[in-house]
């Protein structure tokens, strides 16, 4: 890998607007074709979480205090929300082949291996990867890695990153590869489970998580936002249902590993029916879905070390 | 249980009569009905001027200038105003807890006397302002100067002015108690119609009490009110299986729990009188039963392990198991009706092999219990079921009915919000 371009922490309202443009200019070079996969990756200095997000994040998610005695480590959702403007600022450059916008996240992986507190300064790393063919268009993988500030991330080893994410996008209709013929994978029959829970989202759910993550994408904000980027009505961010899933399960001592993959998305104002499973002794399921149409929202795991 | 230094005995009880929600008593406040509680109470024993030991008790839903409840209403009777009061929560077993650990105060002869009970209103429930709102205003509370004050009232938005109403939804998950219950008796098997016939048998056999006096000085009226209102006596299975499914409805053709099997949302107050042995006959007082024992438990609700309102069932096995007692030393059983499918679900799972042994840790099933001896002068599907109000009226009924039959016993489960529960034990003098 080459060594990484070391950017300012991005700001998420620039790299919306560049999306915009870019929506505007084909990133394309020509005849949609891919001429080279993007081996460059970019790394920002980030000051910290703060308190006050990290509170904020509690007040919308529920749990306990971030006392720093007995509940310290910050929850994964939170880092990737650190983490997401450097993400950004790597598909918002022009050697990334896939437009902004219209890109659907498809799944999340994370390993979160050490427990991050608020004011610890980071170094938030962001690569692409397994850019590959996907019947709607093109999918790709952002990694997202968090190193303690000041280390040498050239010959840093995977024992020194606190957390890794690996988020899978679609590049809709953006066709890097030849088009697959006829496949169309048929929708995967789905029973729901006894739930759980029960999620009720106001109209303005997504608001109040781009309040908290700054991800301020029109899509979530609202019915007429939404309407023009060809939603029906406002969605919630994805992130946000991985953080109600994961709420109040994580290990203070982190080294867990979690993983969500979305289907249909979430409408708001709505209800999202939830049901927690365990599996073995460290490993739960999960599942959200439309309690009056029985479509799935999310399925997801968490694997306990 | 190991030999108790004295007893602890019921001498009786006072509520007023359980109203539906903004109904008879929808301008009363919990103040108002439990001070009527307790007046009834200190009319019939004679307990005007008298310093008690305690007065305990309180309620679910709460106003926050109501922080002193119990001892703000019992100063409003003419007991002694030297008579200690304090408030007890747990939710719908907030009066049983109550009773219980007064109980156990005289039993260690810290107290001679007490009153326990509770009362709740829906009609007068505290409704808040929004977080957001809250936030603001005290902002503006902490603000030094007048501009820093209006700063911070400039971030006032309309949407923040709703007022906000206590909801009936477990915090953690979301989901009301009715859907909890519907997943527990979904996974117990509980028919429609064995809810529907249990709900029958709760207002006749209330409506039977009645009839035959058995409440009368067992309930004071108030609010032009003589009689649980939500007392149906016509009701039947024919009628009831005309209602369509309130929870559960995501289960469709196996959705059984409708408006007449689940528990109505009321109004009401109670409280029972307790003390020593020594002290019932020094004021003359009569000596209904023992309070004997009784048990806590909690399950672990959250992400589905166990039922929601399934915590008695494990509570009963230890406080059985303490008092080597098995369901067939007692005469009557008083299992709290929040819905129909709690009472069949607990009872459905002390007589399965598998969850008494695997998950209870006993040798064998606790066993079925005899449905003549089941909530026999009603219980709250008929009753109605003010929250913090219904472990008096059970204890008081129970007491009653165990009255003149010394050695006979009688047991109570109460579930309640939060994955919790009680068990307790009476024994008839």
């Amino acid at each position: 890998m080459n060594e990484p371009i070391r950017i300012p922490l991005p700001k998420l309202s620039r790299l919306y607007q560049k999306a915009g443009l870019d929506a505007v200019r084909s990133k394309l070079a020509s005849a949609g074709r891919l001429t080279a996969f993007p081996e460059q990756s970019v790394v920002a200095d980030h000051p910290g979480i703060s308190d006050d997000q990290a509170e904020q994040y509690r007040r919308l998610l529920g749990g306990e205090a971030f006392d720093k005695a007995h509940r310290l480590s910050l929850p994964s959702v939170l880092l990737h929300i650190a983490g997401f403007p450097v993400q950004m600022a790597l598909m918002s450059r022009d050697a990334f082949p896939l437009p902004l916008m219209g890109m659907v996240h498809l799944s999340n992986e994370v390993l979160h291996s050490q427990p991050v507190g608020a004011g610890t300064p980071l170094q938030i790393l962001a690569r692409a990867d397994h850019f590959a063919p996907h019947r709607r268009g093109t999918q790709a993988d952002v990694i997202i890695e968090i190193y303690p500030a000041g280390m040498d991330i050239a010959t840093a080893g995977p024992a020194d990153c606190l957390y890794s994410s690996t988020s899978r996008y679609l590049g809709m209709g953006t066709y890097l590869f030849p088009k697959e013929e006829g496949s169309s994978s048929p929708r995967e029959d789905f029973t729901p489970p006894p739930k759980t829970a029960l999620w009720t989202l106001g109209s303005d759910a997504g608001r109040q998580y781009a309040a908290v993550s700054g991800d301020y994408n029109p899509i979530h904000l609202s019915g007429v936002t939404a309407k023009a980027l060809g939603q029906k009505r406002a969605i919630v961010h994805g992130m946000y249902l991985a953080a109600r899933m994961l709420e109040g399960r994580e290990p203070e001592s982190a080294g867990h590993r979690w993983d969500i993959t979305f289907e249909a998305p979430v409408g708001l104002p709505g209800k999202v029916a939830f049901a927690a499973e365990q599996v073995d002794e460290k490993t739960q399921q999960f599942v959200g879905w439309d309690p009056r149409k029985g479509r799935r929202h999310f399925s997801g795991k968490l694997a306990l070390p | 249980m190991a030999e108790t230094p004295r007893d602890a005995v019921i001498i009786g009880g006072n509520r007023i009569p359980f109203a539906r929600a903004h109904g008879a008593y929808a301008k009363s406040s919990n103040q108002d009905m439990l001070t009527s509680a307790l007046n009834g109470l200190v009319a019939r024993y004679g307990l005007q001027g008298e310093q008690l030991g305690a007065v305990a008790g309180g309620a679910v839903l709460k106003h926050s200038k109501n922080f002193n409840l119990v001892r703000e209403s019992a100063l409003g009777t003419p007991l002694d105003p030297k008579t200690p009061a304090y408030d007890v929560q747990m939710a719908c077993a907030t009066g049983t807890e109550a009773i219980g650990s007064l109980a156990n105060k005289i039993k260690l002869g810290q107290i001679d006397s007490a009153i326990g009970g509770g009362v709740d209103s829906i009609s007068d429930a505290p409704i808040v302002v929004s977080d957001q709102l809250r936030g603001i205003l005290m902002e503006a509370t902490r603000a030094k100067t007048a501009g820093q004050r209006l700063k911070a009232l400039a971030k006032i938005r309309p949407a923040h002015l709703a007022p906000q109403a206590p909801g009936t939804g477990e915090p953690r998950t979301g989901l009301s108690m009715g859907e909890h219950m519907a997943v527990t008796a979904n996974k117990w098997g509980i028919t429609r119609e064995e809810q529907d016939e249990l709900a029958v048998a709760s207002h006749r056999n209330l409506a039977a009490a009645y009839e035959s006096g058995f409440f009368n000085d067992l309930i004071s009226p108030f609010k032009g009110l003589s009689a649980d209102n939500n007392m149906r006596a016509d009701s039947s299975v024919d009628k009831l299986a005309k209602l369509s499914p309130v929870f559960g409805k995501d289960l469709g053709e196996s959705a059984t729990m409708t408006a007449a099997n689940s528990t109505p949302l009321t109004d009401g107050a109670s409280a029972v009188l307790l003390g020593s042995e020594e002290w019932a006959d020094a004021h003359d007082l009569p000596k209904l039963a023992n309070f004997v024992d009784y048990e806590q438990g909690a399950v672990d609700f959250v992400d589905g392990a166990e039922g929601l309102l399934m915590a008695p069932t494990y509570a009963a096995a230890r406080m059985l198991k303490r008092n080597n007692l098995t369901f067939e030393d007692f005469e009557y059983f008083e299992i709290h009706e929040a819905f129909a499918s709690t009472v069949l679900a607990q009872m459905k799972a002390w007589e399965s092999e598998d969850f008494c042994r695997d998950v209870l840790g006993l040798d064998k099933p606790l066993g079925s219990i005899d449905r003549s001896k089941l909530n026999v002068n009603g219980s709250s599907l008929a009753a109605g079921h003010p929250f913090a109000a219904t472990g008096g009226r059970i204890v008081a009924t129970l007491a009653k009915l165990l009255y003149g039959k010394p050695g006979k016993r009688g047991f109570i489960s109460v579930c309640a919000a939060g994955g919790q529960g009680i068990t307790a034990i009476i024994e008839g003098r």
